[in-house]
C-alpha cells in the first residue's frame, strides 16, 4: 500500500535507479530497502527463503511499493495476538517448532506468527497471510468464517496496513475481525424473507463501519501525521450470491471455472481513477503514484463507506480475496484463474493453494506482504440456510 | 538452588557457501552452595598423596606433604565422607584405620584429628605407580554412597613403577567415577602423565615448584572443590540433521577439548561431561558445520544446553545467517577470534616443548615464537611471562625469538603445565 501523499523527489533507488522520496524506506519500484532499519530483520529472518532474489520491476512498474517512516518507534502496545496455534511445524522440513522459534529438526528460523499465518473456517475455504521477502513486518491481516456445508455460507474479509504508520498491522488485524464478527453475526439474523444482495449490502457496509472504528481506535495520536491505516475488501458467498466491498485497493474476484473471470471490486487508487478519468493503463500504472491509494480506513480516511457489487454464482469457481501482494504479480482476472487451476492439481485444500499462491508472489519477488483467502464454490450450491 | 546463564558470542553472517559456524558460549554459575550440602546427595573427598622413597629426598618434601595434608584435611567440610590414600608401588587406604569395615567415613572433629595423625606418620618408601592409586580410589568411591566425587593427586616422579597398560587401566577405570586435581611436586614427575589424567578426570594440573608452596595450593584445591555445590553438569548439544559438531572445546579458564567424550542422547544431540560447578563461569567454544543455505536463509546452527539433572539449567543458541553483505560476513567475532588464539597458543607451546626435548631447535624455535606472538597479542601475560624464561625475545609482536641454552627444566615444565590456562576476553 502506499499512502495517498505525492512523495517529494530528494534521491534514486540504489537498485533500480528509480526516483525515491527522502523519506522513504523501501524503494517503491523494486521493493529495495533503503534505509539500516528496513533491513534490520528483512530478509534475513524468513524461514527457507527458498524464493528467487527480487526482480528489478521492468515488466511490472510500480509494483510491491511501501512507503515507511524513516523511524519506527516500538510499538506503543504488544503484538496483536493471534487465536492460538498449538504446536507449529516447520515451513521447510514439517518438524516441530521448538519454543526458541527454531526447527527441532533442521533448524531452519520459523516465522513469528504475526508473519505468517493461516485460517482454515471450513474445509471449503482458507486463507494465508504473509510477510513476503522485502518487508521487515507483516501488516496484512485476514479473518473469514463459513459453514461447513461446502458453498453454503462464508465472508472473507482482507485488510493490507499502509505500512508509513507505526500500528498498521494492528489496525489491520484489528479491522478484518471486527468485520468479520459483524458479517458472522449477520448470518446468524439474516430475516428468511430478506433480499440476499440488499441484505448483505447493507451489512458489508456495517462492517465496514466496525473495521473503520477499530482502525481509527488503533491511532493513540491524532496529529501524527501518518495514523495507522489499512484497507478493507471483503467478500460475502450466500448461497449463490455473492457480494463484495472494498475500500483501497484489496481485491476480490469471482473466477468462475469456463465462465468469465472478473475482478468484483474497483481500486480506490491513483492508477484506477486516471484510468476511469481517460489516462491509458500503460502510462496510469507506469506513474511511481500508481499505487497510492485514495481511499483506506483510519483516523484520517476521507471517506471510509465500502463500495459493493453483487454476482452470482451460477457454476463452480474459486471465489479469492486479496492483497496487492499477491495480485501485483498477477493481476488480470483469467490469469489469476489459470495460476490457481494450476496450483489445485498439486494442492488440495484451499489453504494449501492460498500457501502456494503466497510462494508464488514470494519466488516472484515478495516486495510487499501477501495475503490470500479462498472459497471453493460447487456447481449446485446448497440454500444458505 | 544454583542458577545458570549462558550467553553466546558469535558473528551469525555467513558469506555464501561458507559452511562452519563458530560460536563461544560463556556458561556462567551462581548460588551454587557448598558441596555435599544441598540436599541432592553426599560428597567425597579422596587425598591422595605419593609416599614413594623420592620424597624424602630432599627431606623437607615429606614434610611438606605431611603439613599440606593436614590444611587439606582441615578444609574438608564437615559431614562429607573423606580418606587417605598413601601411593606408593602399591596403594593402601592411610585413613581410615579400618577400611575393610568402611572404606570412607564422615569427617568431624574426632577423624579428623585421627586422620591428621596418621598423616603425620607418612615414612617414604618404594617406588611409584599412579594407576593402581587410581584403581583403589575408583573401589573407595563405589563402596561410598556419595552422589560427587572428588580426590587431590599429588606425586613427585613419573609412573616408574607399573607398565602403561596398568596406568591407562587406572585412567580407565576411573573416568566418569571421580574427578581428580592432579600436583606434581619438583622437576622428576613428567607433565603429560598428569595432564592424562587431570584431562580423563575432568580435574586440573599443576606445577608445585617449591615444596614450600604446597600448603596453600591444597588448601585452596580443596576449598574450590568444597565450594562446587552442583554434583554433576552436562552440556548437550543440538546440531541440525546433515550437520557436523567439529568440535565442543573448554576454552576459559582452561583449554580442555570435550569432543571425544561425547555420548549421544538422539541422532540430533550429543552430550558432554562437565563434572561439578561452584559459583564460576566457564566458555566453550563450539563449532558447526551445517549445510550451505541460500542467502537471506536464516537458521539454527547449534542448541546449547546446561543440563543439571537432567533438567535444562540454560540454553544458548548458535545461529546462522547467510549473507551478500561482507561488512557483516567478514566481521571476525571478539571471542571467537581470542579462544581460537588462545587454543593454538596452547598447542604451539607444548609442540615447541615436545621439539626442544627432541633437540629440533628450528621446529622449537618457529613454534615458541608463534607461541609469543599469541601470547602478546591475547594479553596472556602468564604465558608471556613462562616463555620469557626459555626464549630471548627479539621482537614479541613479530614473534622473533632465539633458544636460551640453559634453562631450569622447571621451568620448562611451569611454561608446560600453564599452558592451557587461557585469559578472559577483554570487553
Amino acid at each position: 500500500m502506499i499512502a495517498p501523499t505525492t512523495p517529494v523527489i530528494e534521491g534514486a533507488c540504489p537498485q533500480c535507479a528509480t526516483p525515491v522520496a527522502a523519506d522513504e524506506q523501501f524503494c517503491e519500484s523494486c521493493g529495495a530497502a533503503l534505509t539500516d532499519s528496513a533491513t534490520a530483520s528483512d530478509p534475513a529472518s524468513r524461514p527457507g527463503a527458498s524464493a528467487e532474489p527480487a526482480q528489478p520491476a521492468e515488466s511490472a512498474p510500480g509494483l510491491g511499493s511501501t512507503r515507511t517512516r524513516l523511524t519506527i518507534p516500538a510499538p506503543s502496545e504488544p503484538e496483536p495476538e493471534l487465536a492460538a496455534v498449538g504446536v507449529r511445524h516447520c515451513a521447510s522440513c514439517a518438524a516441530v517448532i521448538d519454543p526458541d522459534g527454531y526447527c527441532t529438526v533442521c533448524g531452519a528460523k520459523a516465522a513469528a506468527e504475526r508473519d505468517h499465518f493461516r485460517e482454515t473456517p471450513s474445509a471449503w475455504t482458507g486463507g494465508v497471510c504473509d510477510r513476503g521477502i522485502r518487508h521487515y513486518r507483516n501488516e496484512d491481516a485476514m479473518a473469514s468464517v463459513a459453514n461447513s456445508a461446502p458453498g453454503s455460507f462464508a465472508a472473507l474479509v482482507v485488510c493490507d496496513g499502509v505500512s508509513n504508520s507505526v500500528d498498521s498491522d494492528r489496525a489491520s488485524l484489528n479491522a478484518a475481525r471486527a468485520a468479520r464478527d459483524v458479517l458472522s453475526a449477520a448470518h446468524a439474523t439474516r430475516p428468511e424473507e430478506s433480499d440476499a444482495v440488499a441484505f448483505w449490502t447493507e451489512q458489508i457496509g456495517l462492517a465496514a463501519d466496525a473495521a473503520q472504528a477499530e482502525a481509527r481506535a488503533v491511532a493513540t495520536d491524532a496529529e501524527t501525521v501518518n495514523p495507522p491505516s489499512c484497507t478493507f475488501v471483503t467478500a460475502v458467498l450466500d448461497g449463490a450470491t455473492i457480494v463484495a466491498g472494498c475500500v483501497g485497493d484489496s481485491r476480490a474476484y469471482w473466477l468462475p471455472d469456463d465462465g468469465p473471470a472478473a475482478q468484483l471490486t474497483a481500486d480506490d487508487s491513483w492508477a484506477s481513477e486516471q484510468i476511469r478519468a481517460g489516462m491509458p493503463r500503460a502510462v496510469a500504472e507506469a506513474d511511481s503514484r500508481a499505487h497510492a491509494i485514495t481511499r483506506w480506513l483510519g483516523i484520517d480516511s476521507p471517506d471510509s463507506k465500502a463500495a459493493c457489487v453483487a454476482t452470482t454464482a451460477t457454476e463452480p469457481g474459486w471465489l479469492l480475496v486479496c492483497s496487492d501482494g499477491l495480485w501485483n504479480y498477477c493481476s488480470e482476472a483469467t490469469e489469476l484463474r489459470a495460476l490457481i487451476h494450476r496450483l489445485a492439481q498439486s494442492h488440495e485444500s484451499p489453504v494449501a493453494i492460498c500457501a502456494a499462491l503466497v510462494d508464488f508472489a514470494n519466488a516472484a519477488g515478495g516486495s510487499d506482504n501477501i495475503t490470500s483467502v479462498l472459497a471453493r464454490v460447487e456447481g449446485a450450491p446448497t440454500p444458505a440456510r | 538452588m544454583a542458577q545458570f546463564r549462558a550467553e553466546v558470542f558469535q558473528n551469525e553472517f555467513l558469506s555464501d557457501g561458507t559452511t562452519d559456524v563458530h560460536a563461544i558460549v560463556s556458561v556462567r554459575c551462581t548460588d551454587a552452595g557448598v558441596a555435599g550440602q544441598t540436599g541432592v546427595g553426599d560428597a567425597a573427598e579422596l587425598v591422595i598423596v605419593d609416599t614413594s622413597g623420592s620424597m624424602a629426598n630432599p627431606p623437607d618434601k615429606i614434610t611438606a606433604v605431611r603439613a599440606a595434608a593436614q590444611v587439606a584435611l582441615e578444609e574438608i567440610v564437615d559431614g562429607t565422607f573423606f580418606a587417605v590414600i598413601a601411593g606408593t608401588d602399591t596403594a593402601r587406604v592411610a585413613y581410615p584405620l579400618q577400611p575393610t569395615e568402611a572404606p570412607m567415613v564422615r569427617m568431624s572433629a574426632k577423624t579428623r584429628k585421627e586422620a591428621q595423625a596418621a598423616v603425620r606418620r607418612f615414612q617414604p618408601n618404594g617406588g611409584t605407580a599412579i594407576g593402581s592409586w587410581l584403581q583403589l580410589a575408583t573401589d573407595v568411591f563405589a563402596a561410598t554412597p556419595a552422589s560427587q566425587c572428588h580426590a587431590i593427586l599429588l606425586t613427585d616422579g613419573n609412573n616408574e613403577s607399573e607398565d602403561p597398560a596398568a596406568f591407562e587401566y587406572g585412567i580407565e577405570t576411573a573416568t566418569g567415577a571421580f574427578q581428580c586435581d592432579c600436583r606434581g611436586v619438583g622437576a622428576d614427575w613428567v607433565v603429560d602423565e598428569l595432564r592424562r589424567i587431570a584431562t580423563a578426570l575432568l580435574g586440573t594440573v599443576d606445577l608445585i615448584a617449591d615444596p614450600a608452596e604446597m600448603e596453600a595450593d591444597f588448601e585452596s584445591m580443596i576449598k574450590s572443590a568444597m565450594s562446587r555445590g552442583v554434583a554433576r553438569v552436562d552440556l548437550r548439544v543440538w546440531a541440525p540433521q546433515g550437520a557436523e559438531v567439529l568440535f565442543v572445546r573448554q576454552v576459559a579458564p582452561t583449554i580442555d577439548d570435550l569432543t571425544p567424550r561425547r555420548a549421544p542422547v538422539s541422532d540430533l544431540v550429543g552430550q558432554y561431561p562437565t563434572g561439578s560447578w561452584g559459583d564460576e563461569s566457564r566458555d566453550y567454544h563450539v563449532a558447526v558445520r551445517v549445510p550451505a543455505r541460500t542467502v537471506g536463509s536464516a537458521q539454527l546452527a547449534a542448541r546449547v544446553q546446561v543440563v543439571v539433572a537432567d533438567e535444562v539449567a540454560a540454553q544458548g543458541l548458535v545461529k546462522a545467517v547467510w549473507s551478500d553483505d561482507e561488512a557483516l560476513t567478514t566481521r571476525l567475532d571478539k571471542a571467537v577470534a581470542h579462544y581460537t588464539g588462545q587454543a593454538e597458543l596452547a598447542q604451539v607451546i607444548q609442540e615447541g616443548l615436545a621439539a626442544r626435548s627432541e633437540g629440533d631447535e628450528a621446529t622449537a624455535t618457529a613454534k615458541l615464537g608463534r607461541a609469543v606472538k599469541l601470547a602478546t597479542e591475547t594479553h596472556n601475560d602468564e604465558a608471556t611471562q613462562k616463555l620469557a624464561k626459555l626464549v630471548h625475545v627479539d621482537d614479541a609482536e613479530k614473534g622473533t625469538v632465539r633458544l636460551k641454552r640453559d634453562i631450569s627444566k622447571l621451568d620448562e615444565m611451569a611454561l608446560d603445565t600453564a599452558s592451557t590456562k587461557t585469559t578472559r576476553v577483554r570487553t
